[in-house]
């Protein structure tokens, strides 16, 4: 048997062949071949396996004879100047292949013989001597055999197909001269087609090396499609690589667990070693690691597509649902699945494309962002899940996201005096600022009335090393008669050299990464006048239109709407959701009631627009993809079965006329192709959705931050993009691969099939938070925000972000350690950037505010005054704060030492790393319970005062001098 | 020399900033830099003087001005940075013929190398020391002391001091920057004034014998350049000092520099940018450059 032959082909074997052949001269070669091939010929014509049972005798003969015959071809040398060598030109003349393949198609078509055949191939492809593919003789049965194998094959030669056509793929990144052979040969059946390329597709989310292989071999082919316009186009037009692959995402997004085992309250973001132990996720990472990929080397008109479906087939409509679930824990868990998607993105556009869901996007019109921002300020973990995202938004360096979260607010300057404005700029020389910043550690912490332990350890760690000579030697410059000597305190704070060297680098690599901003945010560039909160409006209107969604916000009746893709949001059916935080610390521009358009500063979007033709005509296609399993027009497989019909020996071109009727054929894989989605039918999907809008509305109880209208229009799709999973993961039964399919039908189906169930639930868990959520908001906002100040006409603003981190900052000394932690961090991490007015918003202790606006100084300073209280109240104090020190001077270094282990430096919060080095712990005096927020949060707080203080001093250097090097 | 005191970190930093501006052109070579412990944030800095209090008290001035509940041990760091911030603001004003740089071992001195091109005291190089008192911003004015007392009405023959107080009466904080000072003794070269003079001698002449007042002046120069390549008047590894043109050494130097000089943008370019703008400049709006991929 060949397979035998072929898995007996390794080296050696290969080698006693080719010592057997090298004294044979090539004229003999020939005549051997020739001969087996007429013995082979006479017994094809004398068994017609369709009319008489061919004997296995008569198989394994043909199979002998052809196994000498390929041998004989891969060991001939092209000819002259690359003619093809004798056997070859026999073999194309012949159209032996062909025949070949015709026969064993005749015969029963099995998973062995298509293995052997798929087998000899990849022998013939990877070994000859001499190029085989460049004649349509052999390259036609290949394809033929390719498109044979696609469809119901069995795990092991799907395995051999993946693997052959990723060696076809290599062999087509070698010579591109091939990849013509391989469209005109797909021409002959009918259309322009790119067999290889659509026989990947299936394979593109499959796990394990079979779904690697895919995923190489389509890489390869990206990669040429940035050099070949035609790839390009055809893969951008033909094919549904893009929805596949965005789909596929939503796919696979619906296999990870809704809820998250989270391992402590510490915890607020999904490391390393947290997702390499959830398959699914490790699955999700992959396709998402292999779409950032694909954009990164395919054509632009590819990556626009794939970005275009990514937003508008994952993120809009199922990530943007999945953010607005019912529980804290699902919602919870979305936003830690997005923050570690935005960390795994690495190129830049599909970053943006992130970005811009996060910034822009609506979702019941309510910026995504607006939602996220408002959550920090949830007292569950929650709102540290939603810290560590903003931090690591911050942590990009993006001035779009930047724009939105706070300088957009600072731009025109109305927070601060009018005769301010000229101090923005104003650099702090003498370190005015560091030293009123620092003048707020509390009494209780200085280091002149009780030395903190580190300082003790410090000082006798020195005054080892120190002895009188060097004493001496530093006093002795005085010889020259004047003195170089500062004079110098008894307790130095050494850490605060630490914290200052932090800065520098802080400071150094946020000031480089700013350099590609378009403005330096100075208060001059922008200029304030032009961007007035009116002006602002204006200039919001002229902007570009992302996402289509209802200008009326505050409109207290929904119009009814035109039919819309399903893609875009529904119209927020009350008030509910911008009671979330716009009533209570939205104090932006401020139109009159009656006009009512923007109660936000936040530009109002254009009405929905239908969206551009193209846009619709690729949503029609993703509805045909996602509602019939992946088949492309004129597909090879029934070029197959025609062949397999006809059965004709005869080369001529086969006129697949039969393209319209392939919706009765039953395939060979065992499905039957649904009709093609009309446009009546797309109609009807959305005549549907309204009627459920109106039922949604109907019942919409007004009574909760979610309505079940989310759910269900995300499930509309979501049963769509079930079906492609399923379709597509159908071809794995067997392999135990679709195991995720079906968790995909539980979990989303969970909030469709019992709406009413899951109301009762949710409803009543989350009343019980909702409470807690609104007595928080309205402690933490609502007054303080709104004092004196009653929405009037422009009332200085700083922006949701700043105020939320704020409050939560006011609220310190009740935060638990590590929300503490990621609190000063980001603030810290904003304090780093080194535009001037985000620089004197947030560390210039001189400048002079509006009297609306919170400063930062001024929480420091009531912070102050509440530790200064309690330390006046409670005794035990000094000791407690001593405790605490010590307890996390010796969790940082159990932190140290597991970053040195795991190398992950991203993950440890830049604050942590600055913060109290020592290299081992002290003994622990006494234990402190870390429910003693206050006296953690008094030493954090002194530690941030330290923090904030070292980059002032840093900026008042690094941030006036043109960057060096 | 192991002692490395703390404030020399930054002095480090703002050294290695004047490297391009110090050598331009001229024959000047630094002395090696000691070997010295990089400062890393895993490792501690080696020791301050803080065990045993200096013997020079810290200023009362200095202290007083650290307003109630400011803690005293900061007060170094002000220091520290304020200096820094001058220095910063030295060579941001690319004063002509002016090169300084702090010392290895305090902020507060600061050597200098002045190189006059025209008028009386042309082709002079003067080396000098600028002292800054330790209750900077708040006391004296700095001092400047060159190596070598030049043949100045205003510059002490003795000492060697230029008067600068005249010309900074009150040194006044956010007002008066160290450069003005470096300025000022720059400008004594070319535009002579005799009042008050610290050198009577020179007055005199200057008034009474210009001619006898210009050989003076000359031989004064050429005094101060044959001592040029002298060793260091302080023993201090960031002193100035000057060596002739040694090919080996310069040449490559100086290629460095003038290709440095000329394409500064190419500089940035090799640099991994690794922030992230879609804005379009004059735009606030995010994401309005024109070459984003269409989302909707």
């Amino acid at each position: 048997m060949m397979a035998s032959m072929v898995a007996n082909g390794n080296r050696d074997g290969r080698q006693g062949e080719a010592l057997v052949l090298k004294g044979v001269d090539p004229e003999t070669c020939m005549i051997v071949f020739k001969n087996h091939w007429a013995q082979v010929v006479k017994i094809l014509e004398k068994h017609d396996p369709l009319r008489s049972n061919t004997s296995s005798n008569m198989a394994s003969a043909v199979q002998n004879y052809v196994e000498h015959m390929l041998f004989l071809l891969m060991e001939e040398d092209a000819g002259q100047a690359g003619a093809m060598g004798p056997i070859l030109e026999f073999v194309v003349m012949e159209n032996v292949m062909e025949r070949l393949f015709l026969w064993s198609l005749r015969r029963q078509f099995t998973d062995d013989m298509k293995l052997e055949q798929l087998k000899m191939y990849e022998m013939i492809v990877g070994q000859a001597r001499q190029p085989l593919l460049h004649h349509k003789p052999v390259l036609r049965p290949l394809m033929m055999l390719l498109s044979s194998c696609s469809g119901t094959a069995g795990p092991e030669v799907e395995a051999e197909l993946v693997s052959l056509l990723n060696q076809l793929c290599c062999v087509l990144a070698k010579d591109q001269s091939v990849l013509e052979l391989f469209f005109h040969t797909s021409e002959d059946q009918g259309a322009a087609n790119f067999l290889i390329f659509s026989l990947l597709i299936p394979f593109i989310h499959r796990e394990g090396l079979v779904g690697q292989q895919a995923r190489d071999a389509l890489l390869l082919i990206m990669s040429l499609s940035a050099e070949n316009q035609r790839v390009a186009q055809h893969i951008a037009e033909n094919t549904y690589f893009c929805p596949v692959l965005a789909t596929g995402l939503s796919g696979l997004y619906s296999s990870l667990p809704t809820k998250l085992e989270v391992p402590g309250e510490e915890w607020h973001c999904l490391h390393r070693e947290d997702w390499l132990q959830m398959p699914t996720l490790v699955q999700f990472l992959n396709s998402l690691e292999f779409c950032n990929a694909v954009i990164q080397v395919a054509h632009p008109s590819i990556r626009d597509q794939l970005v275009s479906y990514i937003y508008n087939g994952f993120l809009v409509p199922v990530l943007a649902p999945a953010l607005h679930k019912l529980t804290l824990e699902e919602v919870m868990t979305t936003t830690a699945y997005l923050d570690l998607f935005v960390r795994s993105v690495s190129e830049p556009i599909l970053l943006q494309t992130f970005l811009s869901f996060i910034l822009l996007h609506r979702h019941e019109n309510v910026h995504i962002l607006d939602t996220l921002v408002s959550r920090i300020n949830t007292p569950f973990q929650l709102g540290t899940v939603s810290l560590a995202l903003f931090q690591t938004l911050i942590g990009l360096y993006c001035e779009d996201v930047m724009l939105q979260l706070i300088l957009r607010y600072l731009i025109p300057c109305n927070h601060m005096m009018l005769s301010q404005r000229r101090v923005v700029k104003e650099r702090d020389f003498y370190s005015v600022s560091a030293a009123k910043i620092l003048a707020l550690t509390p009494s209780c912490c200085s280091p002149e009335h009780s030395p903190p332990p580190l300082r003790q350890l410090d000082s006798i760690l020195w005054s080892k090393g120190t002895d009188n000579k060097t004493e001496e030697s530093f006093l002795e410059e005085d010889g020259s008669g004047y003195s170089c000597v500062i004079g110098s305190e008894i307790y130095l704070d050494v850490n605060y050299l630490h914290y200052l060297y932090n800065a520098r680098l802080g400071i150094s690599s946020c000031t480089r990464a700013c350099q590609v901003w378009s403005a330096p945010y100075d208060g001059e560039d922008p200029p304030p006048e032009e961007y007035q909160p009116s002006a602002l409006e204006e200039a919001g209107a002229r902007g570009r239109q992302a996402q289509t969604v209802n200008p009326k916000r505050s409109h207290p009746h929904p119009r009814p709407r035109p039919p819309c893709p399903p893609q875009t949001t529904d119209p927020a059916p009350t008030n509910q959701l911008e009671l979330e935080w716009d009533d209570s610390y939205d104090a932006g521009p401020v139109v009159p009631p009656e006009a009512a358009t923007a109660e936000s500063s936040r530009p109002p979007q254009p009405p929905a627009a239908e969206p551009p033709k193209h846009i619709q005509e690729m949503r029609r296609t993703a509805i045909m993809l996602v509602k019939g399993s992946y088949i492309e027009e004129s597909d090879f497989q029934d070029d197959v079965m025609v062949y397999d019909l006809v059965a004709k020996k005869d080369e001529d071109h086969f006129k697949v006329s039969s393209l319209q009727e392939k919706d009765e054929v039953p395939l060979s894989n065992g499905l039957s192709l649904p009709p093609h989605p009309t446009n009546m039918e797309v109609n009807s999907l959305e005549v549907t959705k309204g009627s459920k809008e109106v039922k949604a509305h109907v019942a919409d109880h007004n009574s909760n931050l979610q309505s079940p209208l989310a759910t269900e229009v995300g499930d509309d799709l979501m049963d769509q993009y079930e079906e492609l999973i399923r379709t597509l993961g159908s071809d794995e039964a067997g392999t135990g691969g679709s195991s995720h399919v079906k968790t995909v039908d539980k979990e989303f189906r969970n909030p469709v099939v019992t709406p009413m169930e899951e109301d009762e639930v949710d409803f009543s868990s989350f009343s019980v938070d909702t409470p807690e959520l609104e007595k928080q908001h309205s402690s933490l906002f609502g007054t303080k925000l709104r004092s004196g100040s009653t929405r009037s006409h422009s009332v200085p603003f700083t922006g949701p972000f700043v105020s939320v981190l704020l409050s939560r900052l006011e609220n310190m000394l009740d935060n638990s350690l590590h929300v503490n932690l990621l609190l000063t961090g980001i603030l810290a991490q904003l304090a780093a950037y080194p535009q001037p007015l985000l620089q004197s918003f947030l560390l210039n202790t001189n400048m002079v505010f509006q009297p609306s606006v919170r400063s930062l100084y001024q929480v420091l300073a009531s912070l102050k005054n509440q530790i200064e209280q309690q330390a006046s109240t409670k005794k035990d104090f000094p000791e407690l704060i001593t405790s605490a020190q010590h307890c996390l001077l010796a969790r940082e270094s159990s932190l140290k030492g597991q970053d040195t282990n795991s190398g992950d430096s991203r993950e440890c919060s830049p604050l942590e790393a600055g913060r109290m080095m020592k290299s081992s712990p002290p003994p622990q005096p006494k234990t402190i319970s870390l429910a003693r927020t206050e006296v953690f949060a008094t030493v954090l707080f002194t530690e941030f005062l330290k923090e904030l203080a070292a980059i002032a001093q840093e900026h008042s250097i690094l941030s006036h001098v043109p960057m060096e090097e | 020399m192991n002692l490395n005191p703390f404030w020399s970190m930054s002095t480090n930093t703002g050294r290695k900033r004047s490297d391009g501006e110090e050598q331009s052109g001229e024959q000047q070579q630094q002395r090696a830099s000691p070997a010295r412990p990089s400062f890393g944030k895993k490792q501690l800095p080696s020791i301050p003087k803080n065990a045993v209090p200096i013997t020079k008290p810290a200023s009362p001035a200095a202290t007083a001005q650290l307003a109630n509940g400011t803690h005293a041990s900061y007060g170094p760091f002000y220091l520290e940075y304020s200096l820094l911030a001058e220095f910063t603001l030295v060579i941001k004003q690319k004063l002509p013929g002016i090169y300084v740089q702090p010392s290895y071992k305090s902020a507060l001195m600061w050597f200098g190398v002045i190189f006059i091109r025209h008028g009386l005291y042309q082709d002079g190089v003067f080396k000098f020391t600028v002292y800054i008192p330790d209750n900077y911003p708040d006391g004296e004015c700095p001092r400047v002391v060159f190596d070598i007392p030049v043949f100045h009405p205003l510059v002490d023959p003795v000492s060697g001091e230029l008067d600068v107080r005249r010309a900074f009466t009150k040194w006044r904080r956010n007002h008066n920057h160290i450069w003005q000072v470096l300025m000022y003794a720059r400008t004594v070269f070319y535009k002579i004034n005799t009042m008050e003079p610290l050198n009577p001698e020179a007055a005199v002449l200057y008034d009474k014998d210009v001619q006898l007042f210009k050989s003076k002046v000359i031989d004064s120069v050429k005094l101060c350049n044959s001592h040029l390549f002298d060793q260091p008047k302080m023993d201090d590894p960031y002193a100035i000092s000057f060596s002739s043109w040694n090919p080996a050494i310069h040449d490559e130097a100086k290629e460095r520099m003038f290709s440095h000089k000329r394409r500064p943008e190419d500089h940035h370019k090799g640099l991994q940018v690794s922030g992230l703008s879609w804005v379009k400049p004059g735009s606030t709006q995010p994401f309005s450059k024109d070459d984003n991929p269409p989302l909707s």
